[in-house]
């Protein structure tokens, strides 16, 4: 492969709250010390980009005030993320972008933040905040992160998730679902940051991008991650 | 004024009987003064002659208000303050009571500490004359909520305060200069400067400008010196050089903030500067600790921009070191250890020094390290790693530990063992 895969991180400044840069960092890392080539390509708002151009996504969260500053931007984004979720574009979505990438965010006070739909979601703020690490069974293993939300998620029944809580509260605190799935869009209420501590997860995405570039399976050459299962480990012991 | 005594008295006997028992904190005592007297606070600062300064901000606090605290010392007034770890209603409230002597409060002025958290509802009882606010920057979102929260606390305080000596520096501390009706006094950093003081604006998507026109207290010259840093302020115009045993950038802000506080209560700058040369660190602040011959110097840190700062002093360090980064996640550390990502440690691997990671989440800390492409080994056993840390080094030689809150009170107890956490940190 000679061209570089290409990461994009949108909304860097305003959508990158819980060290959600290390999940850009994460894959960046895992793609060099596979001699892959990779470029990283940072969107904000009003920059041009043309999102199937992209290999893989990644988006964070933030205050309220970052996800009201970047919601009509996205909006605007919508048919063109479609489009490249359609083309099999690899997306990771975190907290506060998960929120907007389904129909709707209904604030406390009542307000509505109009979504993009890659979700057949809807979230409601609200009540007392959902703070903890958590950890999910999904089809990468068990997920290991931290959540911070007041946002509660409800996923459409033909909605998939990502995997199910065991510990913690994941999309609402009730229906035991974490996350949510629509072809290679994953979108999660996990920080840590969650790549870095999901190896697994985090080379899926690789995967799913080299697959989409060759039209073929992608092996990938197996890591060291020794220091990366202590570190899970080590979270979901945690509180 | 019955009810006033009877709650001083109370909170001096509990604090006696807890010391009995070997237990110096000040929570109980504070507690007992408030239940009696839930005024105890605004009747008892109505009798510091010479009011009260608050400090609050997110880094930087307890070594500011230090500063402000020795330099009116040095003036011959009887200052009182309170200790890290009690900058909470219940906390001032003990200092205020303890400090009663013979129906009055037996000090001149008092120099509050307080969490950025509590001083929305405390900072305004506390009538301060003067509120320094150091900095504001992202910090344990799983405990203090959202940063412009944390800043709407600050505002509040701000508004019930006389002068706000604010950052000039920081647009979200300058920002609170719109919410007040009293003076504001500015202090900040030549461009050279502050373009060396790491912080998370950038994170913020807050463009760094403060289109100020007149800083008061202006830092002009940062240059390390032995352990600590010689600085220069030009407060209202006067340059102030002295050398601090307090190190970093980060310290010669704090250094300009005090010197302005204590300017704008009545002190000559340039005489009460001196005496902070001869301000020892405190505790965890880039203080030097002696443990089996090598010289253990403690640098607290509890966010990412106070992480920040300290990578900015190993940056500084020409000299190949040992370095310990110990990370806890309780809940004075804040359980999200996330933050660790927005840090800037790729910037450590262009540096000659060592690492080691410790802490309950050492092994977060050690991925946090691989990933910025920093070998280091990993070893969350507190005493294990402070030994494995000192015998890398030579007899004599400087180390550098770097904890999280609650890592720096276990190392506490290894590298000064028996010395309870009242004698430390007064």
């Amino acid at each position: 492969m000679t061209a570089p895969l290409v990461l994009a991180h949108l909304y860097p400044r305003r959508m990158n709250i819980y060290g959600d840069i290390g999940n850009l960092l994460a894959l960046r890392r895992r793609l060099e010390w596979r001699n892959l080539p990779v470029r990283v390509v940072a969107i904000d708002e009003g920059d041009r980009f043309e999102f199937e151009e992209a290999d893989i996504v990644v988006a964070g969260g933030g205050e309220d005030a970052s996800q009201l500053a970047i919601a009509a931007d996205l909006v605007e984004r919508g048919p063109a993320i479609h489009r490249a979720v359609a083309a099999g574009v690899a997306f990771l979505t975190v907290c506060g972008t998960y929120q907007l990438f389904g129909r709707r965010f209904l604030t406390a006070d009542g307000a509505e933040i109009p979504g993009i739909g890659v979700f057949g979601a809807e979230t409601r703020g609200g009540g007392t905040r959902m703070i903890g690490n958590v950890v999910v069974s999904t089809p990468w293993g068990d997920l290991v992160g931290f959540e911070n939300h007041s946002g509660r998620t409800r996923l459409d029944p033909t909605q998939q998730s990502l995997g199910k809580v065991r510990r913690g509260k994941g999309n609402d605190g009730e229906s035991g679902e974490e996350g949510a799935i629509t072809g290679n869009c994953l979108g999660t209420y996990l920080h840590g940051s969650v790549l870095p501590k999901n190896p697994a997860l985090a080379d899926d995405l690789i995967r799913r991008a080299l697959a989409r570039r060759t039209g073929a399976p992608a092996a990938l050459t197996p890591l060291d991650d020794t220091i990366e299962r202590a570190a899970a480990a080590a979270a979901a012991e945690r509180p | 004024m019955l009810r006033l005594r009877c709650a001083v008295a109370l909170a001096r006997l509990t604090r006696s009987i807890s010391r009995l028992f070997g237990r110096g904190g000040t929570a109980l005592p504070g507690l007992v003064a408030l239940r009696i007297d839930p005024g105890a606070i605004e009747k008892l600062v109505a009798g510091l002659r010479e009011g009260v300064v608050v400090v609050t901000g997110t880094n930087g606090k307890t070594t500011t208000a230090k500063m402000i605290r020795e330099m009116f010392t040095a003036s011959g007034r009887k200052v009182l303050a309170n200790r890290t770890g009690s900058n909470l209603a219940r906390g001032v409230a003990a200092e205020l009571a303890g400090a009663w002597r013979r129906g009055r409060i037996a000090a001149d002025l008092a120099v509050f500490e307080i969490d950025e958290a509590a001083v929305r509802h405390l900072g305004p009882r506390l009538r301060p004359r003067v509120i320094v606010v150091t900095n504001l920057a992202r910090d344990q979102l799983d405990r203090y909520g959202e940063l412009v929260t944390t800043a709407g606390h600050v505002a509040a305080a701000v508004a019930a305060s006389g002068t706000a000596v604010l950052s000039a520096d920081d647009p979200m501390v300058a920002k609170l200069a719109a919410d007040h009706n009293g003076p504001v006094a500015w202090f900040g950093a030549v461009p050279e400067i502050r373009a060396a003081m790491p912080d998370d604006r950038a994170l913020h998507g807050v463009t760094a400008s403060t289109p100020l026109g007149r800083v008061d207290a202006l830092l002009t010259g940062v240059v390390a010196a032995g352990d600590g840093a010689a600085i220069t302020v030009v407060v209202d115009g006067r340059e102030v050089s002295v050398t601090l045993q307090v190190p970093g950038v980060y310290n010669g802000y704090n250094a300009a903030a005090a010197l302005l506080a204590v300017a704008r209560l009545g002190l000559d700058p340039v005489a009460a500067g001196s005496a902070l040369a001869a301000m020892a660190p405190a505790f965890g602040r880039g203080q030097v600790v002696d443990y089996r011959g090598r010289r253990v110097k403690v640098v607290l840190v509890k966010n990412p921009s106070g992480l920040n700062q300290a990578i900015r002093l190993l940056c500084d360090d020409p000299v190949a070191r040992q370095v310990l980064i110990a990370i806890n996640d309780s809940i004075a550390d804040g359980r999200d250890v996330s933050w660790l990502w927005d840090a800037s440690v790729e910037s450590l691997a262009q540096t000659p020094h060592s690492f080691g990671a410790g802490g309950v989440r050492a092994a977060d800390m050690a991925l946090r390290f691989k990933y910025a492409g920093v070998e280091a080994w990993s070893e969350a056993d507190g005493r294990i790693a402070l030994d494995r840390l000192v015998d890398a080094a030579a007899p004599g030689d400087t180390v550098y530990l770097v904890p999280t809150y609650t890592a720096m009170l276990g190392f506490l107890e290894l590298l000064l063992p028996g010395r309870s956490r009242d004698e430390v940190w007064s």
